[in-house]
């Protein structure tokens, strides 16, 4: 069996955002393996090791993805395939590119993250399922194996449900779904060897996104920050609180 | 032409519906042509009765095969409609499921996808919208080219008034083997609480410094004296002192409540983008250094074990009063 984790590059969600003229910058920003991306990479390392086969992850982004390809070699994974293309490219005409990567890795089972820390998007894992005419299921937080089926299940807008899903398919992360190993130290060392291979992403066709951001401001709320010093006697600072609601903020 | 994927319970439209319509009209304005809609799924014949007071007309698909939810299917009975009405705009809900078809719609239809979106309009032969990104940090614009799927985020948009009587087209879609390859085997409902979560004005949320599953109670109390919903960090659900259904953040609930109560809550980023949009936000927490004090409007310094029981008394007095 052959198991894929679709995975991205994202800045770390501790370090803070810089908007120059209009757009994210990101220099200087802590850059991850996106949190939700490392439940994937841990699932293909997991089914893996419980099946046998080979486990691949794959990425549609710029160069520097390979930072993030590394730490999910150095987590277990055997190789990568890392399509390039500097700048926002829109998650259909990603989908287009990765589904022909995928439909000559030909594997079985391909997780990806449930929602892109940086872009806020959940469309990525659907869209190419459905580019390679697979079925797909979203917010997975059970998976097992079940002669040539999976049984997932994944969270829907209220509750949950469990699925029988013909393979292969594509499912999307949610917490809960495992605890993502860390990288060890011997890990880190085998992954510096092993095989990433690079294609750029206009030799699969794409040309230009079909979303384009226009421009971007951090979103910020102006706080209040009116901080009470409730160490010493807790009630007091108990009843100005609650006053403050009450008369100056109006909400109680 | 433009479609509106319309949401409902089987009985009633839902919320989301009639934002969607707004949405759709006012994306018909700048393009031209009619709005139609799509009522999909178990009750959908009486929904669409409904539903065509809204639109010029309403397509209706249901049936045996529509009985149960998938996205496959979603997306096809959606670019069918889309098709059928020759729409080169398709306007859904931001639900979780709603983002998970669409996905499936816009690579059916080769459409941009505006996903989750705060507002939309379109000139030329663009459609624009507005959206956070960055775990809800960041406000931006983004430019799609014709055709395109735009998903509504909950609670943005005016709901739609009623523009008299269109028309109710049952709309015949067969399954293909894709639609076929994904079976429902059982359902597991939520288990939340009183008020619900995302639409509680209210809302009081307990973190681990909370310290145990029994000092919930006072949460639970202090809720209930507001008529509010009590939330949960993702720390509280992991150690199982609450139901997932109560996290709020990136994998959980986004609440939009008028007051935020985040009671030993750290702040972390990812509990941050479910609440950050709160109108008043107000922390308790020991920790002076607490990144949560950075986002908030009225805070205690102080341990919540005193400082709470102190808050549900001084309210029991202010209703009193
Ligand atoms: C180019 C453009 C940029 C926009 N940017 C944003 C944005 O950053 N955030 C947001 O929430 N909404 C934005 N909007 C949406 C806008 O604010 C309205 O929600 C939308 O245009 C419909 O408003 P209305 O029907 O009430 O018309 P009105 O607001 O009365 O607008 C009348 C005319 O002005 C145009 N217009 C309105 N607002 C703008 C604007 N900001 N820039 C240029 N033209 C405008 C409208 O398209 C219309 O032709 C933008 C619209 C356009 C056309
Ligand atoms: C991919 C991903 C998704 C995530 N999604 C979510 C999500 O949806 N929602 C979410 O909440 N988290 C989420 N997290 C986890 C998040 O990063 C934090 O770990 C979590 O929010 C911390 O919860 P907490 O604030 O309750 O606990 P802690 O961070 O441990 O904070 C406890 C706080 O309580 C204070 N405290 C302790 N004792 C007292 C006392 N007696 N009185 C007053 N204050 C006290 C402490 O000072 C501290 O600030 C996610 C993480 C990842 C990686």
């Amino acid at each position: 069996m052959k198991y894929v984790a679709i995975i991205r590059q994202v800045p770390d969600g501790e370090s803070k955002i810089k908007v120059d003229g209009g757009r994210v910058n990101l220099e200087g920003a802590t850059l991850i393996l996106d949190q939700m991306d490392e439940y994937a990479v841990e699932q293909i390392i997991r089914l893996k090791e419980a099946h046998g086969g080979e486990a691949v992850v794959v990425a549609f982004g710029p160069e520097r993805t390979e930072e993030a390809m590394r730490t999910a070699l150095a987590m277990g994974a055997d190789r990568g395939v890392l399509i390039t293309a500097e700048g926002y490219v829109d998650p259909v005409t990603q989908a287009g590119a990765l589904a022909k990567v995928l439909t000559e890795e030909a594997p079985d089972v391909v997780f990806t993250g449930g929602q892109q820390a940086d872009w806020d998007s959940q469309a990525l894992g659907a869209a190419v399922a459905e580019a390679l005419g697979w079925p797909s299921v979203t917010w997975t937080t059970a998976f097992e194996l079940e002669d040539g089926h999976a049984k997932a299940t994944h969270d829907l807008d209220e509750g949950a449900e469990v699925v029988r899903v013909a393979l292969p398919a594509i499912f999307t992360t949610q917490q809960g779904l495992n605890e993502p190993r860390y990288p060890t130290l011997p890990g880190i060392m085998k992954a510096k060897k092993k095989e990433i291979k690079k294609i750029d992403a206009a030799e699969l066709g794409v040309s230009g996104s079909k979303v384009e951001i226009l421009e971007q401001q951090i979103m910020e709320l102006e706080r209040k920050q009116k901080i009470i010093d409730g160490t010493k006697e807790p009630a007091a600072a108990a009843a100005e609180l609650i006053k403050l609601l009450h008369e100056e903020a109006k909400v109680l | 032409m433009i479609l509106v994927v319309m949401d409902h319970d089987g009985n009633e439209l839902r919320k989301g519906a009639l934002e969607g319509v707004s949405r759709a009209r006012k994306l018909a304005e700048a393009l031209g042509g009619e709005v139609a809609g799509l009522v999909v799924g178990p009750g959908a014949e009486g929904v669409a009765e409904k539903a065509k007071d809204y639109v010029s007309k309403v397509y209706v698909v249901s049936g045996p095969d529509w009985e149960a939810y998938t996205a496959e299917k979603w997306a096809k009975a959606a670019h069918a409609a889309a098709e059928a009405a020759g729409a080169r705009v398709v306007v859904a809900p931001a639900s979780r499921t709603g983002r998970s078809w669409t996905a499936r719609l816009a690579v059916k239809m080769d459409a941009a996808l505006l996903e989750d979106t705060l507002d939309s309009w379109a000139e030329g032969d663009k459609v624009y919208a507005t959206k956070y990104s960055f775990l809800n940090r960041v406000l931006e614009k983004q430019a799609g080219t014709l055709p395109a799927v735009i998903s509504v985020k909950p609670n943005t948009t005016p709901l739609a008034e009623p523009a008299g009587a269109g028309t109710v087209e049952p709309l015949a879609v067969e399954l293909g083997e894709l639609e076929k390859k994904v079976e429902v085997l059982e359902k597991i409902a939520e288990t939340g609480g009183k008020v619900a979560l995302t639409e509680a004005e209210v809302v009081v949320t307990g973190g681990r410094g909370m310290g145990s599953a029994e000092a919930f109670q006072m949460i639970e109390q202090f809720a209930d004296l507001l008529g509010g919903a009590v939330g949960a960090t993702r720390a509280v659900i992991d150690a199982g002192w609450r139901p997932y259904a109560e996290q709020v953040g990136q994998t959980g609930k986004t609440v939009q409540p008028n007051v935020y109560f985040a009671l030993a809550v750290s702040g972390a980023v990812q509990h941050q983008a479910g609440m950050n949009k709160s109108k008043v936000v107000v922390a308790v927490n020991k920790d002076p250094d607490a990144p949560i004090f950075k986002e908030t409007d009225y805070g205690v310094v102080g341990d919540v074990h005193q400082v709470l029981p102190a808050m549900i008394e001084e309210v029991k007095k202010l209703k009193g009063a």
